[in-house]
């Protein structure tokens, strides 16, 4: 599946020793391959995430509003939901490409990791959704507020910070995730991972896009802790 | 409260009139459930005065309450605000006009003090300066300081809570209140001096004021009227304080009242009302206790007691002597009148 590039490291000669030693990090082949290699894989993983987040919010929150109003259908969609975060990532790849119209390329890995969010997203923006206390409603409705004014004014503000951590969780399971997706679609940093295994294990690019990916994750994380303490400064206004 | 000033002619809103609130045979019956948790509740509270709905758990005054402003739907029956029918109104619009103030007060933890005291004004499009002077008159007449308004919920304590809660709902000045247990979740010492708070802040806003508690020594203190269920949403008797005390209508009520129902009524009369026996020169008066004159009959009677004499002086704020008191004469103050 995975096609042989051109950037395989030449282990029986060149003048890099240190490639050809295959020691553990190899700090000149990263400058090497940087641009041509590293910097693309980084940026399409990014551009996975991305796009698996952004649908898989819209779409988990749609289904969470919904089950919000209709508490009959929590349960069904938190069962569906749950279905799909179980499906081995693998075995759901190569379910997907069975479908004809789907084929190795984005949409299909997009698919999938979108439905991996799904739960996750769902159950945390319901949780939000429903640990608002109940006097708070009470108080917003007795005050006159319209069922969508509590909605917007105070459901959603108090459940942002269930939502955001829904967010973070999320994120970092697809930037760990779309690196398996290399597997059918040669894209993000899950390519220079599988090439390096598959090139006898070249521990420096093995290394190298392993630890951009582990670093995505942790700057991903941090943005968005960073985001919640500014849409929610009254969290942190404790009384001493 | 500790207001400086009257609120009466400089609140930016100009205060309005308190409406008549009136219950017509109103009934709550739940589906399913063995018999109505209101039933045929009629009783007229008149403009500006306290109604305090008292009643065992169960007896359905929280039920009857959320009525008033449609948090739950009458099944039978109807209820008039200022003579006119809620059944017809825009809920939202209808409790916007209607202050609310419940136990656990329910305060939006995400925005800060001045945000939740703002917020019905906020829902009637005031603009900016009015709302700004609003919160900062209602502040001032809670009692709290004008700066806790950038303060978020959290950061205040119980009572700060509660008075935070009431200012709230007095934002827009509603001519009706709805006040749900308001003082319940706090010490006994806050609590009552919230309690004596709202009825001197009360006597200056004069709102009508339905207000539920299952405290009867709270609803004597607070209530102008007050109205004792009884389980099944029964009303037991709707009267005043003091004839509810002297008075009560059946078993029920006696039994609810309590065995010290004359500790209570002596709790509901000042020394100054009584009329006191008048001091003459030649009495030894030396060792007799000194009683305020504004304190209640129950107070001075304690007095009494611990000094272990049966007569005291009652003397004025500025400590003029008034009269004398004794022990014979608080308890003929509890014989009804001929």
């Amino acid at each position: 599946m995975i096609i042989a590039q051109t950037v395989i490291p030449d282990f029986g000669g060149g003048e890099n020793s240190c490639v050809r030693q295959n020691k553990s990090f190899c700090w000149n082949w990263v400058q090497d391959n940087w641009s041509s290699v590293l910097w693309p894989a980084l940026r399409q993983h990014v551009e996975l995430t991305a796009i698996a987040i952004v649908i898989g919010f819209a779409i988990a929150f749609g289904l969470a509003l919904l089950a919000h109003r209709h508490r009959r259908l929590e349960t069904p969609l938190t069962v569906s939901t749950g279905i799909l975060y179980t499906i081995p990532s693998l075995a759901l790849f190569q379910i997907l490409v069975g479908f004809s119209f789907l084929g190795l390329n984005r949409l299909t890995v997009e698919i999938a990791l979108v439905s991996y969010t799904l739960l996750i997203l769902f159950r945390n923006t319901l949780a939000g959704l429903r640990g608002v206390p109940a006097e708070v409603r009470e108080a917003a409705e007795g005050m006159g507020l319209t069922r969508r004014q509590v909605l917007t004014r105070v459901e959603l503000p108090l459940a942002l910070p269930a939502i955001v951590a829904g967010l973070r969780i999320a994120t970092v399971t697809i930037i760990s995730l779309a690196t398996v997706a290399a597997f059918i679609d040669d894209e993000g940093l899950g390519s220079p991972i599988f090439r390096a295994i598959q090139s006898n294990v070249f521990k420096t690019e093995l290394f190298a896009a392993g630890g951009l990916a582990v670093a995505l994750a942790l700057l991903a994380d941090a943005l968005l802790v960073l985001t919640q303490r500014l849409v929610t400064p009254w969290a942190r206004r404790q009384r001493a | 409260m500790t207001s400086t000033h009257s609120a009466q002619s400089e609140g930016p809103s100009g205060y309005r009139e308190a409406v008549e609130l009136e219950f017509a045979d109103a009934t709550k019956v739940y589906p399913g459930a063995d018999g109505p948790a209101v039933d045929a509740l009629s009783l007229t509270v008149p403009a500006g005065a306290i109604c305090v709905l008292v009643g065992p758990s169960g007896c359905g005054k929280t039920t009857a309450m959320r009525l008033v402003n449609r948090m739950i739907e009458l099944t039978d029956g109807d209820i008039l605000l200022d003579g006119q029918t809620i059944k017809n109104r825009d809920t939202a619009q209808l409790r916007r006009e209607i202050g609310y103030a419940i136990q656990q007060v329910g305060l939006f933890p995400h925005v800060t003090v001045g945000e939740n005291i703002a917020t019905v004004p906020k829902l009637l499009g005031w603009d900016k300066r009015r709302m700004r002077a609003r919160v900062d008159e209602l502040l001032d007449l809670v009692g709290l300081e004008p700066d806790m308004r950038k303060r978020y919920p959290a950061q205040l304590s119980g009572g700060q809570r509660q008075r935070v809660g009431v200012a709230r709902a007095l934002a827009a000045d509603p001519p009706l209140m709805l006040m749900d247990e308001p003082f319940g979740a706090i010490d006994p010492i806050t609590r009552a001096r919230l309690q004596d708070e709202f009825l001197r802040l009360q006597n200056e806003i004069r709102k009508t004021v339905l207000f539920v508690t299952h405290d009867i020594d709270e609803a004597i203190k607070m209530g102008d009227r007050i109205a004792v269920l009884r389980r099944g949403g029964e009303l037991a008797q709707f009267a005043t304080p003091a004839e509810l005390l002297m008075h009560p209508a059946d078993e029920f009520v006696e039994e609810f009242v309590g065995a010290d129902r004359a500790l209570k009524r002596l709790a509901l009369t000042r020394v100054r009302e009584l009329e006191l026996r008048p001091l003459t020169g030649d009495q030894r008066r030396d060792g007799h206790p000194r009683i305020a004159e504004d304190i209640p009959l129950r107070d001075a009677l304690a007095e009494l007691l611990e000094a272990g004499r049966q007569e005291g002086v009652v003397v004025d704020e500025a400590g003029r002597e008034r009269g004398l008191i004794s022990i014979d004469l608080i308890s003929h103050s509890l014989e009804p009148r001929a």
